[in-house]
């Protein structure tokens, strides 16, 4: 019989990926910190959660985005201006000595920033954790083909408000 | 063009994990308190909320897909007392159906019919000489007979 697993490997595998993904789709350190913590104290209750999933990275990505979604509605119902709050400046990537890098990673994240909170988890599941549309699919829980437009449409409108600055630097 | 800009988006690296995050939120879990008023939080961020994890979360479902069918203590117990209000207002009720009290009260012309059947069953019963029935002074002269009467008196006639 397996064994649960232990929470402090669980933490260093997949930590940093929640983090990340977490970052992205709520724009703020404080409910990123208060969402990753909420859910390692629930796996340390209730370990054998874990008990036979096959891919654990994508069933705490999928928990960590239910999470994030509904911490978002939360927030819409009692701040009307949030998805203004998501949009300003957060630093979502790391610091760049490149002066051309660093501007274009600030104007990335001011673009994924205008993004819905949906096209965002799609993106960066695929650009950032490389999974593939059936993995996407299946961690969002979302039909395959949703995920593929998701994508579709959020990329475009990167590159639209990217463009001049990407043709500049490239 | 795509795979450039992808590849582009792609290089970006996102911000670490704060080193300090592992040792709270590992210490967090390993106290694992049974109420959330203990968890601690980190205000100095700003824009904290009074985050909770819905414990429907864990199983996997989607923000309010089976919220419904989950359970749940207070919904369950609140039906709970709802149905026994219910019960024990049934059954406190008085008997009378409600029906039978708003009936409208039984009018002179069916007294008659009634007071008429009386007499043939007395008479079936070879009880003829009943004079306690008497009709009432207010019976109408037209009170129907039953046809039973009828013949039978146009027989002996």
């Amino acid at each position: 019989m397996a064994s649960a697993p232990n929470i402090e490997l669980l933490y260093d595998d997949h930590a940093p990926a929640l983090f990340a993904f977490l970052l992205n789709l709520l724009r703020n350190e404080a409910d990123t910190y208060d969402v990753m913590q909420d859910l390692f104290i629930k796996l340390g209750r209730r370990p054998a959660l874990l008990l036979g999933v096959r891919d654990e990275r994508g069933f705490l990505l999928r928990l960590a985005h239910n999470a994030a979604i509904d911490l978002i509605r939360r927030h819409e119902a009692r701040e009307r201006n949030y998805a203004q709050l998501a949009q300003e400046p957060m630093p979502l990537f790391a610091q760049s000595a490149d002066p051309d890098e660093r501007i274009f990673r600030e104007k990335l994240a001011e673009a994924l920033g205008e993004l819905p909170p949906e096209q965002r988890a799609v993106l960066h599941l695929k650009l950032w954790e490389k999974l593939t549309f059936e993995a996407i699919a299946e961690t969002l829980a979302i039909p395959l083909n949703t995920a593929a437009s998701r994508y579709r449409y959020g990329l475009d409108k990167l590159r639209d408000r990217l463009r001049p600055l990407y043709d500049e630097i490239k | 063009m795509n795979a450039d800009f992808e590849n582009r988006l792609q290089r970006q690296p996102i911000r670490e994990l704060p080193r300090d995050w592992r040792a709270q939120i590992l210490a967090a879990a390993a106290d694992s308190p049974k109420g959330r008023a203990a968890l601690p939080r980190r205000p100095e961020l700003g824009r904290s909320s009074s985050f909770a994890l819905p414990d429907y979360e864990m199983s996997g479902l989607r923000p309010g897909e089976g919220v419904s069918t989950w359970p749940s203590l207070r919904a369950w117990a609140s039906l709970a007392a709802v149905w026994l209000v219910i019960f024990l207002l049934h059954s406190t009720a008085p008997d009378e159906p409600r029906l039978a009290r708003n009936s409208t009260p039984m009018t002179m012309q069916s007294f008659a019919i009634l007071h008429a059947q009386t007499l043939m069953m007395a008479e079936l019963l070879g009880q003829t000489d009943s004079t306690d029935f008497r009709p009432p002074p207010a019976a109408p002269a037209a009170a129907p007979k039953p046809r039973s009467e009828i013949e039978r008196k146009q027989l002996i006639g």
